[in-house]
């Protein structure tokens, strides 16, 4: 029997080229959906308001061209997120592909993993597409009008032109933005970690979508629950131990809300970007993990 | 190693109704012992258990109770999938993929790489006779051909043990036909096939033994010739023979107070008949 096996390699209990080879696939299957069109969006959007803000001074232009692009970025690898991990693993279990698939040397826990990085992938190349163009125009207009301002001052004392060009750099493409970029990403690969989860268990995608939908709302109003029960006298453990739990089950998506203070120009501290971090990575980890525990249960 | 392919013991599998405080016995203490190198039809109509029993054999499903195993290896094991090929009731792979990406895929996840990989994907269009539409998205293959790209990704391991559940369903004759030919080479090269059908004419042609599931138990077992053998009767089938020696040996027959129940021509079967006009017709064009 053995000997027939000739080609195939020896059964490893994890291989990272499993997981490869199935997160390509997820990736090749989103992308042949024409995902990427949201990206043609997010485009269109950028240049009209880019257009529309070359009429409004460089800072107001800058901040107005910062939000408008964060916002969208982060609405649509949100959306993006949700919709498309949504589908992938009841459209195998629909399609009976994932009979084919588990039918091969193929832990379960590898397939969840292949399936969440195919969605991380997609997200990563939207995010960097997209912060690639936003970063672009931005410079392309920070350059314009560093240009138009040495133009107008070059006859003017040398350190207040000086002054001048620095205070357009500080408002224009800095490295607070990419913390904001890999903040969004983060909130993103979350989002796709809990919508793999909740598909785990839903029968339909729409389900899905649906109950991520309401878990986005929740999720973003938490926090601010969370602070008023906190603060009443009567607080006991319960109150205390059923928080804990709302907040595991619904992340709290408005501690990666940093645009607005990217935005604003305000710093991002790095204690608070990596404090932001560690918590993406744990809820990713730990709503992959209940992804695994509920799917090896799973009858198929 | 064992002389086993597969052994089940024991199995029984009762799904539970959600909400509901019923449930449905798919399998009952089901025992099945295939021996390495046969071809074992699995036979039984819609709801019987088949496909739950191929199921729980490949690990898909677990079972209430019961055990079973692969090759002497508890068959829960992902391990065992190593040397196992399964090809779905109605396979449908993913359609944005072509014949070769379908094929480069499974591969992969089988742990074949590189040149090995690049082959085994050549030699496996060119078995089941995709070669041609090799570079075509699987969206736009026919049924047969859906089933024929499914048979050569259940054999991208080289496995040891091919488990085909329904393999020519909905496939049209000729299809079928092939298909009957690719299970016969395999016993040929040694490796074990259990399927699952309801086309008992096809199972009878291929399968060396076969089990019969009626609600979720096995009622019959054993060699085709066996199971399917009336025991008081012998038939003896003659060409060009004449009226004279017809009537000689039904004389001969009375004489030694035996029955002669029918005397008729031979036929063909439909499906041979099928066969040989159809390929008549593609050579003529």
């Amino acid at each position: 029997m053995t000997e027939q096996i000739s080609t195939v390699a020896k059964y490893r209990r994890f291989s990272p080229w499993r997981v490869l080879a199935l997160a390509t696939n997820a990736l090749v299957e989103l992308a042949r959906q024409k995902v990427f069109y949201v990206l043609l969006i997010f485009a269109l959007i950028l240049i009209g308001s880019s257009v529309l803000m070359a009429r409004f001074a460089f800072q107001q232009e800058f901040q107005i061209l910062k939000d408008v692009s964060l916002g969208a970025m982060s609405l649509f690898t949100s959306i993006l997120a949700i919709v498309a991990t949504a589908r992938l693993i009841p459209q195998d279990l629909e399609d009976r592909t994932l009979y084919t698939i588990l039918a091969k040397p193929v832990p379960r826990y590898e397939y969840i993993l292949g399936k969440l990085f195919g969605a991380l992938l997609l997200l990563a190349i939207s995010i960097a597409v997209m912060a690639a163009l936003f970063a672009a125009i931005l410079y392309l207009r920070e350059q314009s009008v560093l240009d138009q301002t040495w133009r107008q001052m070059r006859s003017g004392p040398p350190g207040q032109v000086d002054d001048a060009l620095s205070t357009i750099r500080a408002s224009g493409l800095n490295s607070d933005i990419f913390v904001g970029v890999t903040v969004i990403f983060l909130k993103a690969s979350l989002l796709a970690a809990l919508t793999l989860f909740i598909s785990t268990f839903a029968t339909t995608n729409i389900f899905t979508v649906v109950v991520m939908v309401v878990v986005y709302f929740i999720a973003h109003l938490q926090p601010v629950a969370r602070e008023y029960w906190l603060q009443q006298a009567h607080a006991g453990w319960i109150s205390r131990g059923f928080l804990a739990l709302v907040a595991l089950i619904f992340p709290d998506l408005q501690a990666f809300n940093l645009v607005d203070d990217i935005v604003a120009g305000v710093a991002i501290p790095m204690a608070i970007f990596t404090k932001t971090l560690l918590l993406g990575i744990f809820y990713i980890v730990i709503y992959t993990m209940a992804a695994i525990f509920v799917f090896y249960g799973k009858e198929l | 190693m064992t002389d086993l392919a597969v052994e089940v013991e024991g199995l029984t599998k009762i799904f539970s109704i959600p909400f509901r405080k019923q449930s449905i016995t798919a399998v009952r203490d089901l025992n099945l012992r295939i021996e390495t190198g046969e071809v074992y039809g699995l036979l039984g109509p819609n709801g019987s258990g088949k496909s739950t029993t191929l199921k729980i054999i490949l690990g898909l499903v677990s079972p209430t109770s019961g055990r079973t195993e692969i090759f002497g290896q508890d068959s829960s094991q992902v391990a065992t999938r190593q040397s196992v090929g399964f090809l779905p009731e109605n396979p449908y792979f993913y359609k944005f993929l072509t014949g070769t990406e379908t094929l480069r895929f499974f591969g992969k996840l089988c742990g074949l790489r590189g040149w090995d990989l690049k082959d085994r994907v050549q030699e496996l269009l060119d078995l089941v006779g995709l070669t041609e539409a090799r570079n075509q998205r699987l969206g736009t293959y026919s049924k047969g051909m859906l089933q024929r790209i499914g048979l050569a990704q259940a054999l991208i391991n080289e496995p040891a043990l091919i488990v085909l559940d329904e393999p020519t369903a909905g496939v049209d004759p000729a299809g079928s036909h092939e298909i009957r030919n690719l299970i016969v080479d395999f016993k040929k090269r040694g490796v074990t096939v259990l399927l699952s059908s309801h086309l008992l004419e096809q199972v009878q042609e291929i399968c060396d033994r076969i089990g019969i599931l009626a609600k979720g138990k096995l009622v019959r077992e054993g060699p085709l010739q066996e199971l399917i053998a009336i025991e008081d009767r012998t038939e003896l089938v003659l060409e060009n023979a004449s009226d004279k020696l017809m009537k000689d040996i039904e004389k001969l027959a009375t004489k030694a107070k035996a029955t002669v129940i029918e005397r008729r021509r031979s036929t063909t079967t439909l499906e041979r008949l099928f066969l040989k006009v159809t390929s008549d017709q593609n050579r003529n064009d």
